[in-house]
């Protein structure tokens, strides 16, 4: 078990995104999260990336631990990669900049070091032949690959995806979620927020539904997705299938 | 004809008897011009803390000077301050123009800081970077480029307001001028000319200002207008 959550509570003044979620997830497991509009599933990710804070409850991964005594959120930030829906690559930064800095500053590897290492990954997104363009010089989808591979960089035992693929247009979704398969089976353990139904029984080992700030049901993707038992579910599944 | 010749016989005397002070209306403004790129610079950072005392400083700095005249000020160092410590109206003069501009520097780089989007401080705090790091090497650098233009614009704002520190009878453009009009009767000729004097220079700085502002808008850090 690599993230324990236990009992976590998170609000925003009145509203609770989440409530009371208990969660633990695998080495290696890829959990796809699905839910309304809404019902919580990016507070749940940035929870785990320390990004919103809790109210109650515990956060473990991989042994650091953040609740109201704990806050080891540099440790945890370090475990867990994060890529979001809008990109959020460094504008400034040229490419393979932006997957050197982290690297640099916060892993404190050398410059041919970090360098090798942004290479590698530029190679692996199939990017290697941008790497000194800039951000605002590439199409969406090679925007998300450089994200997810600034992301891989600092070697994060978690991976966390945001709705990544919600802001492309349709043709750049495929090259995108060919790389999150590509993780998937090298055994990284994701969490994903995701409307694509079809990757989601493809890659998921295990499908989970929010709906206002619980977890409403958690299957098997063949499961969750062919026989549903929770009503909601079923609603929410009838709107997107 | 010989009216003419006269007339500019008497400015171009005025303005090589102005032009050897100039170089003290510069010395004074580049320095208080310094003095509030390191004050705006760190209030404007601190305008935006998350340690609410730090913050609370920092307003306290902001409005009290943007809210008492310039002139109030040099008063207040010079004279003021002067009761207690010996200083030279050359430095009270800086720092009283020095300190104010930092107010209004330290809005602009406040403005310039928030207007970067959330998502970059989110994408470096995930990448595991400290608000440090993060405003060194993503926020600041994204910034600088909104806050070129004001920012310089001030300079010339800080150039002009200089004058000021005529009044504690720091020897540069306005109080040559004022010494020589006394000197010779000639207002007119002489005000014309230090009027001219620092319109040379400000419209020379506003070009540079409007050079500065393409450089950095249009091919600034490679943001095409591809950018989506
Ligand atoms: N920073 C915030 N301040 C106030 N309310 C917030 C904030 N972030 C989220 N919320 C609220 O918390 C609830 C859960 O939001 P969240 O973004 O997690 O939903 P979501 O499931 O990701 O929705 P979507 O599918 O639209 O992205 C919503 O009611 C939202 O309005
Ligand atoms: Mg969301």
């Amino acid at each position: 078990m690599i993230i324990d959550i236990k009992n976590i509570v998170c609000r925003f003044g009145e509203i609770v995104a989440l409530d009371d979620i208990s969660l633990s997830v695998d080495h290696g497991e890829v959990v796809v999260i699905l839910g309304p509009s809404g019902s919580g599933k990016s507070t749940l990710l940035r929870c785990l990336n320390a990004l919103e804070e809790i109210q109650s409850g515990e956060i473990n991964v991989d042994g650091f631990l953040i609740d109201r005594n704990h806050r080891q959120i540099h440790q945890i930030r370090l475990e867990v990669g994060m890529v979001f829906q809008q990109f959020n690559l460094f504008p400034h930064l040229t490419v393979i900049e932006n997957v050197n800095l982290a690297q640099r500053v916060v892993r404190k590897r050398s410059r041919t070091e970090a360098a090798r290492v942004s290479t590698e990954l530029l190679n692996k997104v199939e990017l290697a032949d941008k790497t000194e363009a800039f951000p605002g010089q590439l199409s969406g989808g090679q925007k998300q690959r450089v994200a997810i591979a600034r992301a891989l960089a600092m070697n994060p035992k978690i991976m966390l995806f945001d709705e990544v693929t919600s802001a492309l247009d349709p043709e750049m979704i495929g090259e995108v979620l060919e790389v999150m398969k590509q993780l998937a089976a090298e055994g990284m353990t994701m969490l994903i927020v995701t409307h694509e139904i079809g990757f989601a029984r493809e890659v998921a080992d295990r499908v989970i539904f929010i709906d206002e700030g619980k977890i409403v049901e958690q299957a098997a993707p063949r499961q969750f997705f062919t026989n549903p038992t929770n009503q909601r579910t079923k609603d929410f599944l009838a709107h997107v299938l | 004809m010989t009216w003419l010749a006269e007339q500019f016989g008497i400015l171009s005397k005025i303005f090589y008897y102005l032009i050897q002070v100039v170089h003290w209306t510069v010395l004074i403004s580049v320095l208080a011009y310094l003095l509030a790129l390191i004050c705006g610079l760190v209030f404007g950072i601190a305008r935006i803390s998350r340690n609410r005392f730090i913050r609370s400083i920092a307003g306290a700095y902001i409005n009290v000077l943007r809210g008492v005249p310039l002139l109030v000020l040099i008063f207040f160092f010079y004279f003021g301050l002067g009761k207690f410590v010996n200083l030279d109206r050359f430095v009270a003069g800086v720092l009283a123009v020095g300190v104010c501009y930092g107010a209004y520097m330290a809005e602009i780089f406040r403005s310039g800081i928030e207007a970067i989007d959330y998502g970059q401080h989110e994408a470096a705090m995930s990448l595991g970077m400290t608000r440090w790091q993060t405003l060194r090497h993503i926020i600041l650098p994204q910034s600088f480029r909104i806050v070129v233009a004001p920012g310089a614009n001030e300079f010339i704002a800080c150039l002009k307001d200089s004058s000021l520190v005529s009044i504690i009878g720091l020897r540069e453009l306005t109080r040559a001028g004022r010494e020589y009009a006394n000197q010779y009767f000639l207002d007119f000729h002489t005000w014309l000319m230090v009027g001219i004097i620092y319109l040379i220079m400000t419209l020379t700085l506003t070009r540079l200002v409007k050079r500065l502002e393409k450089r950095f808008a249009i091919h600034g850090y490679g943001v095409t207008r591809h950018d989506n």
